[in-house]
């Protein structure tokens, strides 16, 4: 079941970078869905039509709004790839119909609650704050900002989101990218706080550790388009 | 590849990120020739001798290394450096974008001896320095730096740092006397970095134009109002005075955190591309999706599907034979 779902969620990325959505819209799509099948039964809704409504339910909250038709056509093109676009009749506009009734039921289950905070704002910022204090040079060649950004973006597979503060979770792959490529911040050993605890006071190692281990998990699940 | 990198990530996790990359990617061309010139001995430091920092730092973040090393082909390509020049960039000053906040190295309670070594590492030519002038002779005037106005914005007002602008490089205010007439001690000047002495830490800087780098040159140099020091500066004045502060507070107060375009701001701050969104999950690398997947081309189609339906039920096509 967690496969499935995991499964899902990365149809939803698919869809949702097809669909032009931006990264805060998608981050609260994943986010309502995710959340809504926390709330309710797995087996008593179809997915697909959640991960559609959560796209277009997303779009009107992040002020990115899509038109169903798009988001039928591209989820369709998904499951049909060499299919024509499906035709514009009735049973399309059952589907249409299903969608905008879904998104009813939905905001009745997350009771109205579909505004997030999301880890994006805090991990600019902190990327600037970070930048400023890096050699530039060292800031030019390593690409820390593009990696934490795909970090956090790939984090919406799973349902980090749910588990961890924003706040943490902008830090964790923060910190995550700057392992990779092992990059120090200078003076680290001689502060008297560590960057991680400047961002959050009440951030601890352990927590950074569990949501980048949680983090390298979700990529276990990736495979390749077939 | 990119090799700098590789090897800058290699001397951070020492022998065994290296062994797991030469299993993961012993497919991959690209790092069979990199792999074998990264372990031979004679350049730079053995990994196999690690600080004793470091070798802490390996043992428990194994899980990271195999990380690395699965995403190792997406994570040292060259598709991934940005392609702006390090250039850098004017001060922000407008609160209203994003949150401004003080440097960072004043959170982390960095010791001066560090941040002055720091400054002097990473300051260029071409810089902008503000500072207010600590003593005039006739040759120049000293001036003592309070803040960055461009590129870097560290927290140097209590380093003590001195600059020297000679008279030279003071342009006159009027056809005859002196130019240094012109100021008192105690101004606060604006000027551009152009000689430095890293070694003995010593500064000397400019107040004409053609000191700047060419995107900066259009910014006024010499004498400033109060007014016209930087955000960062001001808030970081602010922190020193109420050093409690914590980042979190100074940041989520900001009127700038609120702007509903931060985030688009932002990105284009640093750098990054929303068009082409990054990914480390291999389903998800661009080059895999086809332009036919994409939402507006589906709707052309279906579109013009529709389109000629209607034309055949109205039966208007037999006009067109």
């Amino acid at each position: 079941m967690r496969h499935f779902l995991l499964v899902e969620g990365t149809n939803e990325k698919w869809d949702g970078v097809k669909l032009g959505m931006r990264s805060i819209p998608i981050a609260t799509a994943c986010t309502i869905y995710h959340k809504f099948f926390c709330e309710t039964n797995l087996d008593a809704y179809d997915p697909y039509l959640i991960a559609m409504s959560s796209i277009y339910l997303a779009g009107k909250v992040e002020e990115q709004h899509l038109r169903t038709r798009d988001i039928i056509n591209v989820s369709n093109r998904y499951f049909n790839p060499s299919g024509e676009p499906l035709e514009l009749d009735s049973r399309f506009w059952e589907l249409r119909d299903s969608i905008v009734q879904c998104e009813l039921l939905m905001l009745r289950v997350l009771r109205f609650q579909v505004s997030f905070q999301h880890p994006h704002k805090y991990l600019l910022h902190y990327l600037v704050s970070l930048k400023n204090w890096l050699n530039r040079h060292s800031w030019q060649r390593t690409p820390v900002a593009v990696t934490a950004w795909a970090l956090l973006r790939d984090s919406y597979h799973g349902g980090l989101c749910l588990r961890f503060q924003a706040q943490h979770i902008a830090v964790a792959v923060l910190y995550l990218a700057l392992q990779v490529y092992g990059v120090e911040v200078p003076a680290e050993v001689e502060a008297e706080k560590p960057w991680w605890q400047v961002f959050s006071d009440d951030l601890t190692k352990p927590i950074i550790d569990n949501i980048v281990s949680d983090l390298i998990q979700i990529y276990t699940m990736d495979t390749e388009i077939p | 590849m990119d090799r700098d990198l590789l090897r800058q990530s290699l001397n951070c996790h020492g022998s065994s990120l290296l062994s797991l990359l030469r299993s993961e990617q012993q497919d991959n061309p690209h790092f069979r020739s990199l792999l074998g010139s990264a372990a031979e001995p004679t350049r730079g430091p053995p990994p196999q001798q690690p600080l004793q920092g470091r070798k802490e730092k390996r043992v428990d973040n194994i899980e990271i290394q195999k990380f690395i090393s699965k995403k190792a082909d997406l994570l040292f390509a060259l598709s991934w450096k940005s392609d702006a020049p390090a250039t850098s960039e004017i001060n922000e000053d407008s609160e209203d974008h994003y949150a401004v906040m003080p440097p960072l190295e004043q959170f982390m309670e960095i010791p001066s001896m560090d941040r002055r070594e720091l400054f002097f590492r990473d300051i260029e030519r071409g810089d902008i320095v503000i500072g207010r002038i600590s003593s005039i002779r006739e040759f120049g005037f000293f001036m003592v730096l309070i803040c960055l106005g461009s590129g870097i914005m560290r927290d140097i007002a209590h380093l003590e740092i001195t600059a020297l602008c000679p008279l030279r490089d003071v342009p006159s205010h009027s056809n005859h006397g002196d130019p240094l007439s012109y100021y008192q001690t105690g101004d606060i000047i604006r000027a551009g970095i152009k000689d430095i002495d890293r070694y003995h830490e010593k500064l000397a800087v400019s107040l004409y134009s053609s000191s700047l780098p060419p995107h900066l040159s259009g910014i006024k140099l010499g004498v400033i109002s109060s007014e016209e020091l930087p955000l960062y500066y001001r808030r970081s004045v602010e922190l020193n005075s109420n050093s409690l502060e914590s980042y979190e507070n100074i940041m989520q107060s900001s009127l700038g955190f609120v702007n509903p375009g931060v985030v688009e701001f932002l990105l284009e701050k640093l750098g990054i591309d929303e068009s082409n969104p990054p990914s480390l999950m291999r389903g998800l690398q661009s080059k895999n999706f086809s332009e036919d997947d994409f939402a507006s081309a589906l709707r052309k189609k279906q579109s013009a599907s529709w389109a000629l339906k209607c034309i055949l039920i109205s039966g208007f096509h037999q006009y067109l034979l």
